[in-house]
């Protein structure tokens, strides 16, 4: 079924959809810094099903009903300029730590089998080989947040490996997505969640360096027309495109 | 009334080398960067760093050989403009140390010192090697429940500076937008230093005193910087500067970045002694 009909989205949209299925109405959610996709796709879960979710962010605008004005920082003017109040990010925080953190968005460069995310370095951590921006909150806000998720627009070898460099954290992952399919984390493991419909069981093993765990293979659920149309709307200049 | 108004010169020449400095703003947004290019100019060293998220700013001293360290959750540009590369080499080569952190135990850590605790406590960071490779986490017993705990070193700037959007000559300042880490930082430092889009009369800060973010008796000195921020962005005032910024992530000789502060030398001494009238 792979790669043989012309789809009429792109693998940038796809994933801003299933994140944005991730989502559920009145959720708590925050998303941090370069976090171009979870922002759109929390602005597209509030425009769908889940007009009640309260949007958090590092300027401290919540639910902005803007995201259009900084195509170089998820951290905009208009989140704040067109935000209901304002929180900041130190209560951010402060929230996640007492529990009231529905889900938290954060990154990383690689991972493995074990729920290990790698921010910090390549090599040792006192001499890397390349010194990473650094996890940001992913420290406190992974173990804390009631759900984490984690993006990535690589996936590779490099990326999904047997053992990371450095554990900036660990463990409380819910989801990773990635261009080619979504992990979900159980039983102190990643499983193969879904195999996007642009993608392969193949492709996935392919380019994943850990084994694959799966009870059955499933496809991501592709964007639906009103998810595309409202993209458009609210994304005007492909935000969620940034990271391709 | 002494007005605590000075030139960015002498401002900046109130750092010494080994000066532990905390940075206002986040990311690319509202960072003293007039003040930290002149720190760049004048040559001081060993600096070490306080910030929650930096770019531009600690990318600039990294480059110009002036830190030694940096306590930090993140540095990068984002997306667009990639990593701090100056930065990057300088901890890959060793010359800078990178005392990582995760954003909010910087925030810990300053709250340690607005409360003069020698350390605070940490609910989120449980586990990782963040919490074995760094001297400044430490997993202790919580001596009333007898569970796991940890505690982050508190952290103590000698010197806040923090660019804002308007000010008067005692230094009580207002941010409009958002404040980041900035109000914090001006509690937790021995000493404040505003850089200010604005001086403005005295009674007009009477008038908004209940919107004052830092009160003037907790600042050291005040320093008119219009577009002090630059090419970092300051809110509703202006945006980034995009090819500034796109030409500096380019650089990569130190005579490159000098002609960048050589550029901005007259644009960030504009504000001279900060008459406001």
């Amino acid at each position: 079924m792979m790669h043989t009909e012309e789809k009429s989205y792109r693998i940038s949209d796809l994933m801003t959809c299933a994140i944005a299925n991730m989502l559920q109405d009145h959720e708590t959610v925050f998303h941090g810094v370069a976090s171009h996709m979870p922002m759109v796709a929390m602005q597209l879960a509030k425009h769908t099903h889940a007009p009640n979710l309260t949007h958090l962010n590092i300027p401290g605008g919540v639910n902005p009903s803007s995201i259009k004005e900084a195509s170089y920082s998820s951290a905009g003017s208009d989140l704040f300029a067109h935000s209901e109040s304002y929180f900041p990010l130190e209560e951010v925080f402060d929230l996640s730590m007492r529990g009231g953190l529905d889900v938290a968005f954060l990154g990383g460069v690689q991972f493995d089998i074990h729920g290990n995310v790698n921010a910090s370095v390549i090599g040792d951590y006192h001499k890397p080989k390349v010194r990473l921006p650094g996890g940001a909150g992913s420290a406190v806000l992974i173990p804390t947040a009631k759900k984490a998720i984690i993006w990535r627009t690589k996936h590779d070898t490099r990326t999904f490996v047997e053992q990371v460099d450095f554990v900036t954290t660990r463990g409380n992952v819910w989801k990773i997505i990635t261009p080619l399919c979504i992990f979900e984390y159980r039983n102190g493991k990643l499983h193969l969640d879904s195999i996007h419909p642009t993608s392969s069981l193949e492709e996935v093993k392919e380019n994943t360096g850990f084994e694959l765990l799966y009870d059955e293979l499933k496809y991501t659920e592709e964007p639906t027309t009103e998810q595309l149309n409202v993209l458009k709307k609210i994304d005007p200049f492909d935000y969620r495109s940034l990271e391709f | 009334m002494d007005s605590k108004v000075m030139n960015l010169k002498d401002a900046v020449s109130m750092i010494k080398d080994g000066t532990k400095i905390a940075l206002g703003g986040n990311v690319l947004h509202r960072a003293p960067m007039a003040f930290v290019r002149e720190i760049a100019r004048q040559g001081i060293k060993d600096l070490q760093i306080v910030k929650t998220a930096g770019a531009h700013d600690i990318d600039l001293l990294s480059a110009m050989g002036n830190v030694s360290s940096v306590e930090a959750g993140f540095v990068s540009y984002e997306t667009k403009y990639g990593l701090a590369s100056h930065y990057r080499k300088g901890v890959e080569s060793g010359e800078i140390v990178a005392h990582e952190h995760a954003c909010y135990t910087v925030i810990s850590a300053l709250r340690g010192a607005v409360i003069n605790a020698p350390f605070m406590p940490v609910h989120g960071l449980k586990t990782g090697d963040l919490l074995i490779e760094n001297d400044y986490f430490v997993v202790v017993e919580d001596p009333f429940t007898g569970e796991p705990v940890t505690l982050v070193r508190t952290i103590t700037p000698d010197v806040a500076i923090i660019h804002v959007h308007e000010c008067d000559a005692k230094g009580n300042a207002r941010i409009f937008g958002p404040k980041f880490e900035d109000v914090l930082m001006s509690r937790a430092a021995k000493k404040v230093i505003i850089t200010t889009e604005q001086i403005v009369p005295e009674s007009k800060m009477k008038y908004q005193n209940e919107h004052i973010d830092i009160p003037g008796f907790l600042v050291s000195a005040v320093v008119h910087t219009p577009k002090g921020a630059s090419p970092c962005s300051c809110y509703k005032k202006y945006d980034i500067d995009e090819k500034t910024l796109e030409a500096f992530v380019s650089y990569k000789e130190k005579s490159e970045i000098q002609s960048y502060l050589d550029e901005y030398e007259q644009k960030d001494h504009a504000g001279g002694r900060g008459m406001f009238i």
